[in-house]
């Protein structure tokens, strides 16, 4: 198998003027032209400057004409070029996301969709646009106790970031209250940041909006500082990113897990539990980050197969090969901008891989990929063959009544 | 000459050109050794090594009776061999003698004129006080026991053992499967000639087989080494092929007889892609010709319940032999060469290939063995699925170049492949595209080569794969879209095709560190054994009478490999011509006060040292002790004593060089 890439977190002081003094630019110069990025990227047909023609530029000095092209919005930070790159140039993390942060600046009119979910992040920490006050709504009707840290601040062992997603969109929703169930059932002592939770930013500064980013993790980073806990869980995989790569070099350091990889530590305890036999032929998509970027392609198989009755068949892109939902670096809302030039929604293209494998359980592990193909088996008409559910949905499925 | 005599020592400094002179200040140094205690002539000269340099020297000692002579000048390496010879013409035992190295420890990386005289005149000190101690020592010669261990016997380990066996050499050549060949044996036509593979090796295999001077076993490991250069005592392992290769005529009427009708096992020559019986011949022109049971498939091995029809087939040649046990045999040969080869890159480590998981992705080799004559098809190019294909890919660089796998350039598959598309072209007139990273085709008539290939018509596309996979809109035919950008259009491609021909790595033997450590050699990073001087010393390795030839070194072509393979056994030939090795006398010993701790036992790096149960003392291994004095320093009674390094020797250095 492919190796996970190295879990180097990303500097900060990195800039494209000194980037080529740095160890990671002197790899970017051993960049054999292959072509691997472009060819593996979801969207390289449509960019004008795929990832080898970033480096060729950079390495001639034009790179002014690439901050001209909007190319590298069709870029939704998969993984897919870092994670196969022959000289393991860190294109998805390091180089993109600084052209990126060029591009947008000098972006003549940034699409709509994306705009105002950019606004909506910085007004009130939450992509959709939502009140802040909202965002615990989901427990109301949970009818369990989540313990939420500003009104209740002892300490506690796991401090669980809900993200965004699973606090106020519906089907994230039921997400987390997956979430709270398993952790119930094991006796995890957890809780919430509740109202002070803001978005982690990943997105933002992938799209290329640092100046966003760096509020939002100045923010969250004031919150964390403000409890005492032993370790983060987290529900997004694109939080998790986040916290793993781009906030350690702001002083976050504390022991870190996603809920998938945490319940897949938990297997032991939780496999005795998990009683209810599910007769449902499930096929897993990889989430870019956890999977490509992170090397965690068999925990949540793991779960998967934990689960009595459940048939697990693999699609024809799976693990390092997975296709990306499209919902990465920003493409969440650029959907009606990748509508008008012609290009196909990847989750549509992800949908029909997993339909064709006759499974009728689509499993995923990102908060995004829920609406996104659920979304998707609607516009094909799939709706009836297929269900998506997040690998904890199906855990708290299983559970002993 | 004894120690009572007063010592009288002869000093040289050498001008080197300017190399030495230019720095520093060389007269003056002759001035200031001339003052020193025991000086009895001291001089500086233009260039000590030449032939007036060490007339010089040998007319001093004998006009002035000298007893030691120390040379300032270069390096030990360059010239202290020159300079022991050039005392010993004048009937001085050749140790009394010091080397100062004022050339590459001094002028070469000094620039301040005054500090780099005063350096020399430190460094000449240090020798001028440590010669006196001097001992004369004894240059020791070891015999070369006759006889060659060939280790592998593909085409660089046959060619080897026929170079050797040409001038009357002594031969084992050893092979761990039941035929010699390797790679090559699979091959149908080899670039950049395009000869047919069979034609050019199977003379050879002919030859080993008919050579009186070479002993060949087949189904064999070696399992122990023991001994040093000159003497090595290999022990072999003979396992049992269940036939008395020299009653077996190779009729293989055994194998027509055999209670399997059909052949039903996978067959590894062919790499799974057809089938054999138990009892078999790896390919027609296997050698030894014999057959061979597989006691994994073979009834009476497993069960002892069969009719056995094999045996009544085969009759009163009697060549059978199910009680047929494993052997174990010791060698003694004076040097070894080691041919071991090289394995393919298992493709499933590149996932998005496809390979083991389409039927329709296959590596090189398999495709080698679809092409040949003698292989599963019978040369026709017919896919797991039945079918010819009509548009085929190949993909460059599967495994190598890449540092998720193997960092390494393979330097075979650009060529190979180009062959293959030759190859599979003529025998399917498909559509063959051919993608690269860049076409790399160094040596003597390769870039021909591409040429011709490149002007049959392939497509040429450059861009390294990204992904393989089954073509959405065709069902289940089996058809596959390789994905990659062509990076000289700025295009991406999405090319269907019908069959994908991995060009996969080469990589080392699994196996190789066990060998490594076996014969006490060292591998680079990548795992392939290494050479002691990748440009002055490409056969050699690091334990002297031990060398590499083929890929087992490293990749390359069939070319390379044969020119290695002579190189080596010119190598070979050279120590055992000469019949003996000279040891340099800097060996270490152990004194009697040795309280047998054994803590130097384990630090030898070329086990030497080995224990006297009865004295309850170590004991060192002169022949093998190469003077790193790691167990001098080690051992905490002193009793390890080193020749050219005894205490009072370095003690008088150290003073020398310390005193102003
Ligand atoms: C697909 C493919 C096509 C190629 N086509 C060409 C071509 O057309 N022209 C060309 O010039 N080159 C070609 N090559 C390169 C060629 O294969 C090598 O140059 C050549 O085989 C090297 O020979 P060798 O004897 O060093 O190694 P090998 O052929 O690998 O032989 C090594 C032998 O040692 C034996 N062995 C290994 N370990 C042990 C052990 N521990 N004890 C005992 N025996 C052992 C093995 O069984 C084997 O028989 C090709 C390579 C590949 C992969
Ligand atoms: S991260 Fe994904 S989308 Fe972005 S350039 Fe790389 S392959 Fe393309
Ligand atoms: S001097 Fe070195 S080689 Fe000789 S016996 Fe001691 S450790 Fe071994």
């Amino acid at each position: 198998m492919v190796a996970p890439t190295e879990t180097l977190t990303c500097q900060d002081d990195l800039t494209l003027e000194n980037l080529l003094q740095t160890p990671e630019g002197q790899r970017i110069m051993s960049c054999i032209q292959c072509g691997m990025c472009a060819g593996t990227c979801p969207y390289g047909e449509h960019m004008n400057y795929p990832p080898r023609q970033i480096i060729n530029m950079l390495r001639s000095g034009l790179l002014e004409e690439v901050y001209q092209s909007d190319s590298l919005l069709n870029c939704v930070a998969c993984y897919a070029c870092l994670a196969k790159c022959p000289r393991k140039i860190r294109l998805t993390e390091v180089l993109l996301p600084l052209v990126k942060e060029q591009m947008f600046e000098k972006l003549p009119e940034v699409p709509k969709e994306l705009q105002s979910a950019l606004q909506n992040t910085l007004r009130y920490g939450n992509p959709m646009g939502l009140s802040p006050l909202k965002r615990t709504d989901w427990i109301k009707s949970l009818g369990l106790p989540v313990r939420v840290l500003q009104k209740d601040p002892k300490p506690v062992d796991v401090l669980w970031f809900v993200e965004c997603q699973t606090s106020y969109y519906p089907r994230g929703q039921e997400n987390s209250r997956a979430v709270v169930r398993l952790m119930a059932a094991l006796g995890i002592d957890f809780a919430i940041l509740g109202n002070e939770e803001r978005c982690a930013g990943e997105c933002a500064r992938l799209v290329g909006e640092a100046g966003l980013f760096d509020t939002l993790r100045e923010r969250n980073i004031g919150v964390f500082r403000k409890y005492r806990f032993n370790r983060v869980v987290t529900s997004g995989a694109h939080a998790f990113d986040a916290f793993k790569y781009l906030y350690p070099s702001f002083g976050f350091d504390y022991p870190l897990d996603h809920t998938t990889t945490f319940f897949a530590d938990h297997l032991n305890e939780l496999k005795p539990k998990l009683a209810r036999k599910l007769d449902y032929r499930v096929t897993y998509h990889d989430s870019c980050c956890l999977g490509r970027h992170n090397g965690f392609y068999e925990e949540p198989r793991a779960l998967v197969n934990a689960i009595p009755g459940v048939k697990l068949v693999e699609m024809v892109h799976n693990r390092v090969n997975a296709i990306c939902c499209g919902g990465g670096g920003g493409g969440m809302w650029l959907d009606t901008y990748y509508k008008s030039k012609g290009m196909e929604r990847l989750s549509d293209r992800r949908v029909q891989e997993a339909v064709a494998t006759g499974a009728d359980v689509l499993a995923v592990s990102c908060p995004y990929e829920i609406s996104r193909f659920e979304d998707a088996l609607k516009t094909l008409g799939y709706e009836k063959k297929m269900i998506v559910r997040d690998v904890v949905e199906l855990l708290a499925e299983s559970l002993r009544e | 000459m004894t120690n009572k005599e007063p010592i009288r020592i002869g000093f040289y400094i050498c001008h080197c050109g300017t190399n030495i002179a230019g720095t520093v200040d060389v007269e003056t140094v002759a001035r200031y050794v001339a003052t020193l205690p025991g000086v009895a002539v001291s001089r500086d000269y233009k260039y000590m090594c030449s032939d007036p340099g060490q007339e010089l020297i040998l007319r001093d000692i004998q006009e002035h009776t000298l007893n030691r002579v120390v040379v300032a000048s270069c390096s030990p390496l360059l010239h202290e061999q020159t300079f022991r010879n050039a005392i010993q013409k004048a009937g001085l035992n050749p140790f009394y003698f010091q080397m100062v190295n004022v050339r590459e420890h001094n002028s070469w990386v000094h620039t301040d004129r005054l500090e780099a005289t005063q350096k020399a005149m430190a460094l000449a000190r240090a020798a001028v006080q440590r010669v006196p101690h001097h001992k004369p020592l004894e240059v020791k010669k070891v015999p070369v026991q006759p006889g060659v261990l060939v280790l592998g016997g593909g085409i660089a380990g046959i060619h080897a053992a026929l170079t050797l066996a040409g001038g009357g050499q002594k031969v084992y050549l050893l092979e761990r499967e039941a035929t010699i060949g390797g790679h090559m044996a699979k091959f149908d036509k080899t670039f950049p000639t395009l000869d047919c593979a069979a034609c050019i090796l199977t003379p050879k295999m002919s030859a080993v087989r008919a050579s009186s001077n070479i002993t060949l076993w087949t189904y064999s490991e070696v399992v122990k080494v023991d001994g040093y250069v000159g003497n090595y005592k290999v022990t072999v392992r003979r396992k049992p092929r269940y036939v008395i290769e020299d009653l077996c005529t190779g009729c293989r009427e055994c194998v027509d007889a055999c209670v399997y009708r059909d052949a039903k096992f996978s067959d590894e020559f062919n790499l799974g892609l057809g089938k054999r019986k138990p009892i078999y011949m790896p390919f027609p022109q296997a050698v030894p010709p014999v057959v061979v049971i597989d006691p994994q498939t073979c009834i009476e091995l497993k069960t002892g319940k069969c009719k056995k029809t094999c045996l009544e087939a085969c009759g009163d040649r009697h060549a059978i032999d199910f009680q047929q046990k494993e052997e174990i045999v010791e060698i003694t040969v004076g040097t070894i060469i080691v041919a071991t080869g090289f394995k393919i890159f298992d493709a499933r480590r590149t996932p998005y290939y496809g390979y083991g998981v389409y039927p329709n992705v296959y590596n090189a080799l398999e495709v080698e063995r679809l092409v040949n004559a003698s292989g599963p098809t019978g040369g026709e190019i017919v896919m797991r699925n039945g079918q010819v294909p009509k548009r085929v890919a190949i993909v460059h660089c599967v495994g190598s170049r890449d540092e998720n796998t193997n960092r390494w350039c393979s330097r075979v598959c650009c060529l190979y492949s180009l062959k293959l598309a030759h190859l599979i072209h003529e025998h399917t007139r498909a559509e063959i595209y051919n993608f690269y990273i860049d076409m790399r085709t160094p040596g003597k008539s390769m870039e021909e080569f591409y040429t011709r290939i490149a002007s049959e018509g392939m497509h040429l596309i450059r861009g390294k794969v990204a992904d393989v996979y089954p073509d959405p809109s065709d069902g289940a035919q089996g058809r596959l879209i390789v994905q990659a950008e062509d990076t000289l259009l700025g295009r991406i491609v999405k090319t269907p095709v019908d069959m994908v021909v991995l060009a996969v790595a080469l990589e080392p033997q699994p196996d190789a560190q066990d060998v490594r450590r076996m014969f006490n050699m060292s591998c680079g990073a990548e795992g392939f054994f290494l050479e002691r001087h990748p440009k002055l010393a490409p056969v050699n390795t690091f334990t002297d009478g031990i060398f590499l030839a083929g890929c087992c070194q490293g990749p390359k072509d069939i070319p390379d490999t044969v020119a290695q393979a002579g190189a080596a056994a010119a190598e070979a030939y050279a120590l055992s011509c000469r019949g003996h090795i000279e040891q340099e006398p800097n060996t270490a010993s152990v004194l009697d006060d040795c309280s047998g701790c054994k803590s130097c036992i384990p630090l030898c790096p070329y086990t030497a040292i080995s224990f006297d149960a009865d004295r309850k003392k170590a004991v060192i291994n002169e022949a093998l002790c190469k003077g790193c004095g790691t167990c001098v320093a080690s051992c905490p009674s002193g009793s390890i004593k080193q020749n050219l390094f005894e205490d009072e020797e370095i003690f008088s250095e150290i003073e020398g060089v310390l005193a102003c």
